[in-house]
């Protein structure tokens, strides 16, 4: 089973950035994530910031760890929201991985 | 009241008289008058300084008046949006022209809520790029990229924007400044090609949200300007791990990534906090004359077409020891 997030339903034009939309969306991704879903975040015609990228993704990989990663889907990707998604994922992985460590 | 001499220029290019003035212009127990024959110059940064001032003023029930504005000079900052509510006495009327875009400039701003920052940014971006009279908004997409010169130009000043926004709406407002609020002005200069944004908060300021971080627990003496530096640098921040409400609030890359869009488009990111005042090309010191900014003050100046070459992979700090994460991406 797919969830799907088309994020320009969420934009007030071509990028969406604020930490502050991310947040209702996250509660959204839970929920799937709860269900065994797989949640697909469709970047079609947005761009986005690397808080917003955190506060959707690097704070969920913060509370369960990279296998989070395992559930999630990003498509129609730019190469900047790749790069960004990239950063995000890791740096946020290398810090879970760093504080569960011992 | 109590009347202030304004300087020749109100610019990022001379922080410690702008700074020293508004200053002086709150620490006013009754109404200001700024006499204003001297003006000569303002930028965006100044502008959303001097709006700040005016407006926190105003809100303390303290008369502002502004006396003896040029014609030139008067007519631009009313353009500006930085009059609301002040008295002008003994000024050149304005000339009429307050929708002319032909000088590129966006009217100051005053944002009080998060949830403004996505809006404001993207309007705020495309208002700046609509304004700008060899862009046309209407050029074709590229077929690759999807995108055309105006959204290529209007992207990285809109994640400017908000990364600055992100910012001053979550940090500026800790420390007992739940009330602070966000100044926002812009301008193009065609002739040199050059655009600067100016994001102004009254908030707690860089030392007061850093102050008990790492990167500033072991200093004998903790400084605006400590905390300036230690803010730019990446994965510093007040609030990196999870809160008490199991969320995170901030990666600590936003204000190193701005000011790394602002260096790769031939520009510079100037911060003021406190006492401090740091700017990449010049000097960091301590702002002259006991000058103070209680907030942040950020100016970030750029060549406009070098935002076309802007790429974030190239903005990113370096992650070290980590392997590439295995990520899931579809066409």
């Amino acid at each position: 089973m797919r969830t799907q997030i088309p994020l320009i339903q969420h934009a007030h034009g071509r990028l969406i950035g604020a930490r502050e939309t991310a947040i209702p969306l996250r509660l959204q991704v839970e929920e799937a994530l709860a269900s065994g879903a797989d949640v697909v975040f469709d970047f079609t015609g947005v761009e986005v910031t690397q808080s917003f990228i955190d506060a959707l993704i690097g704070v969920l990989i913060l509370k369960r760890g990279p296998d989070v990663l395992d559930q999630m889907v990003f498509k129609s990707c730019s190469d900047d929201a790749r790069a960004i998604i990239e950063f995000v994922a890791t740096d946020r992985a290398d810090q879970y991985l760093k504080t569960h460590a011992h | 009241m109590t009347s202030l001499v304004c300087p020749a220029y109100l610019s990022v290019k001379t922080p410690d008289s702008l700074i020293g003035l508004c200053g002086t212009a709150l620490a006013a127990e009754d109404g200001v008058t700024l006499e204003a024959h001297a003006l000569r110059f303002a930028d965006p940064f100044g502008l959303a300084l001097l709006g700040a001032t005016f407006y926190m003023l105003q809100r303390r029930g303290q008369k502002v008046r502004v006396a003896g504005l040029s014609d030139a000079v008067g007519s631009y900052l009313q353009r500006m949006d930085v009059f609301e509510g002040v008295e002008l006495v003994d000024c050149a009327p304005p000339r009429g022209q307050r929708h002319d875009q032909s000088d590129g400039l966006v009217e100051l701003t005053r944002l009080d809520q998060r949830n403004q920052i996505d809006r404001a940014a993207n309007q705020l971006a495309e208002a700046l790029v609509g304004r700008m009279p060899d862009i046309d908004p209407n050029e074709p997409w590229d077929e690759m990229s999807g995108d055309n010169t105006a959204d290529r130009i209007a992207i990285p000043i809109s994640y400017a924007l908000t990364e600055l926004l992100n910012n001053a709406m979550s940090h500026a407002r800790l420390k007992g400044h739940g009330d602070a609020c966000v100044w926002v002005a812009s301008q193009y200069y065609r002739k040199t090609g050059r655009l600067q944004l100016a994001v102004v908060d009254n908030g707690c300021g860089m030392l007061e949200t850093l102050r008990y971080h790492a990167s500033l627990r072991d200093l004998p003496r903790k400084t605006d300007l400590e905390a300036i530096l230690a803010a730019l640098r990446p994965r510093v921040s007040c609030n990196r791990d999870l809160g008490v409400f199991n969320d995170s609030v901030n990666q600590g890359i936003g204000l190193t990534t701005t000011a790394r869009i602002a260096e790769h488009a031939g520009g510079r990111l100037v911060v003021v906090s406190g006492a401090g005042y740091h700017d990449p090309l010049g000097q960091s010191r301590r702002l002259a004359n006991s000058a103070r900014w209680q907030g942040v003050a950020i100016a970030l100046e750029c060549q406009r077409d070098a935002l076309l070459n802007v790429r974030y992979r190239e903005l990113m700090p370096p992650i070290e020891g980590m392997p590439p994460l295995h990520l899931r991406f579809e066409e």
